[in-house]
């Protein structure tokens, strides 16, 4: 397989193996993202 | 108040942090690496499934993601215990424990969708169908419903019981883990049959070994390291809050009478 061929979206084979790959990646970086959000906007204990 | 022995108590953590930085910064380039690597060996570098073609590439995400989302569970079964056990004996070792036990919910979660959602996507180009009522699909829909239930009671009951009220309820969820690990032993599912542990006909092929292999390990990596991060968080979170409590104590004693 190659990139070209993981962004061919022509086939439904195709379209859903990119799809469950997006989804892992685009759930695991929002969650993330989150958290990194969060830990920004609390307050760091006193020194 | 700089060197406040109640708030040295609280904070052990607090003289670690830049250490602690460095560490969390390294693991997270290991997982990312390693999660490069296996990427690379699950699109370009295994064959093709025979059978299925390249929608069977799922599998290296599905499968290792569904592997550590039975896992997580666990963890937050045992600080769940941990903060029962020390809730009356011990507050502040009870706090930590609940800390963990809330961050390990949250992953769990974030796992199991992820195995709930490619699954799927996996079952309408294989089988023609989004979803199945098979024992497995079920009892992993359950251990997510369970573990969302969890955090929506952390998040919106207002009783001063919450923590073990929702210690209690992780106690229980737990018991669903084992359930869905052997539902496919047990009983005739539409779901494929055990990879691991699953009789004379388990196992896979040589060439998906590593490609399998490399994402077991690199999303095992970044478990650890999302959870930790979100540990870490809430124990910031706590003591932010303990901070505050302390300064309001220590403003109303400098009242003079």
């Amino acid at each position: 397989m190659t990139w070209h061929s993981f962004f061919n979206m022509s086939t439904m084979e195709n379209r859903h193996l990119l799809s469950a790959y997006a989804t892992v990646l685009v759930i695991q970086a929002g969650y993330l993202a989150r958290v990194a959000w969060q830990w920004h906007r609390t307050r760091a204990p006193r020194r | 108040m700089p060197n406040s022995p109640i708030r040295d108590k609280i904070n052990p953590m607090e003289q670690r942090s830049p250490t602690l930085r460095n560490l969390a910064w390294l693991w997270f380039a290991i997982a990312v690496a390693v999660l490069v690597v296996g990427f690379r060996e699950a699109i370009f570098l295994v064959p093709s499934d025979a059978a299925q073609g390249d929608v069977g590439r799922i599998f290296y995400y599905h499968v290792p993601i569904a592997m550590w989302s039975l896992l997580f569970p666990y963890l937050n079964f045992a600080a769940s215990l941990a903060y029962l056990y020390w809730r009356n004996r011990d507050p502040l070792k009870a706090l930590t424990a609940d800390a963990f036990a809330l961050a390990s919910a949250e992953v769990a979660v974030v796992y199991t969708s992820i195995t709930l959602i490619t699954g799927s996507i996996w079952g309408r180009a294989a089988w023609g169908i989004w979803w199945a009522w098979d024992a497995r699909l079920t009892s992993l829909l359950l251990l997510w419903l369970l573990y969302v239930s969890y955090l929506m009671l952390r998040r919106f009951s207002s009783t001063g019981q919450t923590q073990t009220l929702a210690a209690v309820l992780s106690v229980f969820a737990a018991v669903d883990v084992p359930i869905v690990y052997m539902s496919i032993r047990w009983w005739r599912t539409q779901h494929p049959a055990p990879v691991f542990f699953g009789g004379p006909d388990a196992g896979m092929d040589k060439s998906m070994l590593p490609a399998f292999v490399w994402n077991i390990i690199g999303w095992g990596i970044w478990g650890i390291f999302i959870l930790l991060f979100r540990f870490a968080l809430e124990r910031r979170r706590q003591i932010a809050d303990q901070d505050a409590a302390l300064q309001a104590i220590e403003a109303s004693l400098e009242i003079p009478q």
